[in-house]
């Protein structure tokens, strides 16, 4: 009665290249040869392809629906490009006094302040009018004028977000202010459809693009290793990560930016920084990938960490839980590479020093 | 809230388009906003703190299943209300609801024990379509006010039932036919109204999905629980397709043509899913209205071109309605058209080359609707908490909800015969199944 199964031809084989092209595009996972075929199936969604790893034959078409119904759900409450989302509804009306929302976007609003507090506002979901200054958004990018610029700063800072726990509202403090959630609510939605997956027992994985990657349950990918992007050579891996019941998130320069006079400019812009920042410095990050509990979280922090950098960025991750994260660096003979959180980081392998 | 104030005095409102009637200070907001601003409550506050105790409502949710967590969601961005009581047969359920009101909500296996707790004046009732009557009613009968979703009920009986009982009760009932809020729907109907798009002759409605509808089980969940997560494959508790996705849009040309079809032909089967389900993947109707309109139907599960809309056929112009916007197509002027004289006035003769001879319209039409609009499920729950602290009828209410349930089962008393079916033949002779 519940013939409902995807044929062996539909099944994507999973590995670290690509089987379309050969190249690695994002955190792709590697499962042991020995692990039976996973039914798969992608969706495009907040303007990335999850996809799903599933194991869960005899109902797979139920379920992945099942998973990409809870992700669009997720686009449809926290996208700023959806007029009756949410956080439209927020942008619309935060800047006229406080206004209630529901607990969950509450508590995903919480989570992006505390990531902004604790990494001192490198990460900061207001953060959108810069980017679109720069006209990442556009995927037009250039070097703003400084008054198109000044104007989109005074319209920045999370700490102008008021949220009162004990009424659940949130208000702008200051006119002008946006919510642009795009670099926290991807690890959401992966956390969620997980979520999704364990109230149906089944196991699996969820591959959010090229940013965010995370299982159901430690027993299930335990084992299993995910090859981290290369941000300069898209024919090999930079190295390895076992999830171990983690998620796994990276951030950097691969997805958007463009040169300037030997300076790399991303799409992911320093909201604490004032005026544009010139000159071709020795090295520049290029990549930042972050194991954390959830994949929230991961998300929230690789952003934080790409603009912190690596002796920052150690610093403020002090203040989380269960996180290790690496940084590939610009470096005169390739990519140099630094850790946090020493030998039990979480990459393997990778020998410290250069890898171009 | 106190809950035995009486409803407003039906006679200070004014009939709206649903057939229904509309409190007048929606209905003049609505006209001086243009889009339809609906009342927020408490003249548009968004901040739960400047609410007195007094008037903060207190709801209870009985279906937590994923439409009810979605309304509740809503429900809980409304300024002034709080969900004190989850009702689910499902415990699991009962988890995901707690985890949507971020609090230890009291729950409840039995909707008669929740109805008996004292800290509830609302009850929202999200269980499926073959229980409405059962949780409508006895909640209703237990002194709330209901937000029961759509479709009222799955049988003629069922509704009568509701119907009777929001009548007897005098309780606040609205139906979830939350497009009765949507602000680019009631333009579209002022319009209409307004004769903009001349006589209406016919509607075409489509909800066409690429969709096997079926969620999944649990590991070892057993056929009693992939029947419970299902419901909406089997005839004991689903209306089918007619049902969960065509209500909205039968409720709209009840609207646009003035009540309820006088006859109904239906066709449809099970086609291409063969799993086991008992409702039909496909179904099509055409309905026909007293004065002279036709409603033509088609819901299907496997192709979403045409995905859900409405369009709307008149002898002047033609409005095309969607899930977030509606738009405007004028109709050329020929010179034995039935274009209404003063409309190839107001246009100044339109001959433009919009249409080209008998070949379909590819281009762009005009929207009607400004500015952005917020969740049609928000606004609906803000229209009903509204009702409930100003004492006024829902726009949605048994009435409109009683025409648009009763067309359903009309619709699938004709599936089910397979042939024409009349209204007067369907209210005499009521479904037995």
């Amino acid at each position: 009665m519940l013939e409902d199964q995807i044929s062996e031809a539909e099944v994507d084989p999973c590995g670290a290249r690509c089987p379309r092209c050969g190249e690695i595009s994002g955190p792709r996972f590697n499962p042991p040869p020995a692990a039976r075929p996973l039914c798969s199936r992608s969706h495009r969604a907040m303007g990335t392809e999850f996809t799903a790893y599933i194991d869960a034959p005899e109902q797979a078409r139920a379920c992945l629906q099942a998973v990409f119904d809870e992700i669009d759900r997720v686009e449809e409450t926290f996208s700023r490009f959806l007029a009756s989302s949410e956080i439209s509804r927020i942008n619309r009306h935060a800047a006229d006094g406080p206004m209630v929302t529901d607990p969950e976007v509450f508590q995903l609003l919480a989570a992006a302040e505390d990531v902004s507090r604790k990494t001192g506002g490198a990460f900061d979901i207001t953060v959108g009018k810069l980017t679109r200054a720069w006209g990442f958004a556009s995927r037009q990018p250039e070097i703003p004028d400084a008054q198109a610029l000044a104007a989109a700063e005074s319209c920045v800072g999370w700490s102008n977000v008021e949220l009162d726990p004990a009424w659940r509202t949130v208000q702008f403090l200051r006119p002008g202010l946006e919510l642009d959630l795009g670099a926290i609510a991807k690890g959401y939605a992966v956390d969620c459809a997980l979520d999704v997956l364990r109230s149906a027992g089944i196991h699996g994985l969820i591959d959010a693009g090229s940013s965010s990657i995370a299982a159901t349950d430690e027993g299930f990918a335990g084992d299993w290793t995910v090859s981290v992007a290369n941000p300069v050579d898209s024919s090999r891996p930079l190295c390895e990560a076992q999830l171990g019941g983690r998620a796994l998130s990276t951030s950097g320069v691969r997805e958007q930016s463009f040169v300037r006079n030997g300076r790399i400019y991303s799409h992911l812009i320093d909201p604490t920084a004032h005026g544009v920042e010139t000159g071709a410095p020795a090295r520049q990050v290029l990549q930042a990938t972050v194991l954390a509990p959830s994949s929230l979280l991961a998300d929230a922090l690789s952003t934080a960490m790409f603009l912190l950098g690596h002796e920052k960025g150690s610093a403020a991750l002090e203040q989380f839980q269960g996180c290790s994260a690496l940084w590939a660096y610009s470096d005169p003979e390739g990519i140099a590479c630094q850790d946090h959180n020493g030998p039990k980081h979480g990459f393997l392998p990778w020998k410290e020093g250069n890898h171009g | 809230m106190d809950k035995s104030n009486a409803l407003a005095d039906e006679a200070s409102a004014v009939a709206d388009n649903t057939g229904s009637t509309m409190d007048r200070r929606d209905f003049i907001g609505l006209a001086a906003a243009g889009v339809g601003a609906l009342a927020l409550g408490l003249d548009g506050c968004r901040s739960p703190k400047a609410i007195a105790p007094s008037d903060w409502v207190n709801v209870g949710v009985i279906g937590i299943g994923s439409r009810g967590q979605h309304m509740m969601r809503q429900m809980l961005r409304v300024p002034g209300v709080r969900i004190t009581g989850l009702c689910d047969i499902n415990e699991a359920r009962i988890a995901e609801g707690r985890k949507v009101t971020g609090a230890q909500t009291a729950a409840y296996g039995d909707y008669r024990k929740m109805l008996e707790a004292h800290d509830m004046d609302a009850v929202m009732v999200s269980t499926p379509l073959g229980l409405h009557a059962d949780h409508v009613t006895a909640a209703l009968d237990s002194g709330h006010a209901v937000y029961g979703e759509k479709s009222m009920g799955r049988t003629l009986e069922d509704c009568n039932r509701i119907r009777d009982m929001a009548r007897h009760s005098g309780k606040i009932l609205q139906v979830g036919l939350q497009y009765t809020y949507a602000p680019w729907y009631q333009e579209a109907q002022n319009r209409i109204r307004q004769g903009k798009i001349g006589k209406v002759t016919q509607i075409n409605s489509y909800w066409h999905r690429n969709n096997n509808w079926r969620r999944p089980v649990p590991q070892g969940g057993g056929a009693e629980l992939e029947h419970l997560l299902n419901w909406r494959l089997y005839k004991q508790w689903s209306g089918g397709l007619f049902a969960e996705l065509g209500s909205h849009q039968i409720n709209f040309a009840n609207a646009i043509f003035g009540g309820m079809p006088e006859s109904v032909m239906a066709s449809g089967g099970i086609d291409y899913w063969k799993d086991g389900r008992e409702i039909e993947d496909n179904v099509h109707a055409i309905a026909r209205y007293a004065g002279g309109q036709t409603l033509q139907a088609s819901y299907i599960t496997t192709n979403r071109l045409e995905g859900a809309q409405e369009r709307v056929y008149g002898t002047g112009g033609s409005i095309e309605l969607t899930h977030t916007e509606a738009t405007y197509f004028e109709e050329p002027w020929y010179p034995n058209s039935a274009i209404p004289p003063e409309i190839t006035i107001q246009h100044k003769l339109i001959t433009g080359p919009t249409y080209s001879a008998e070949q379909p319209y590819h281009g762009k039409g005009s929207s009607p609707i400004k500015g952005k609009a917020d969740d049609v499920d928000l606004k609906a729950c803000e229209s009903f908490i509204d009702c409930i602290r100003q004492h006024r009828r829902p726009a949605a209410d048994e009435n409109a909800g009683w025409s648009q349930g009763v067309t359903v089962a009309l619709c699938n008393r004709a599936l089910e015969l397979g042939r024409k079916v009349t209204l007067a033949e369907f209210l005499g002779a009521p479904a037995a199944s």
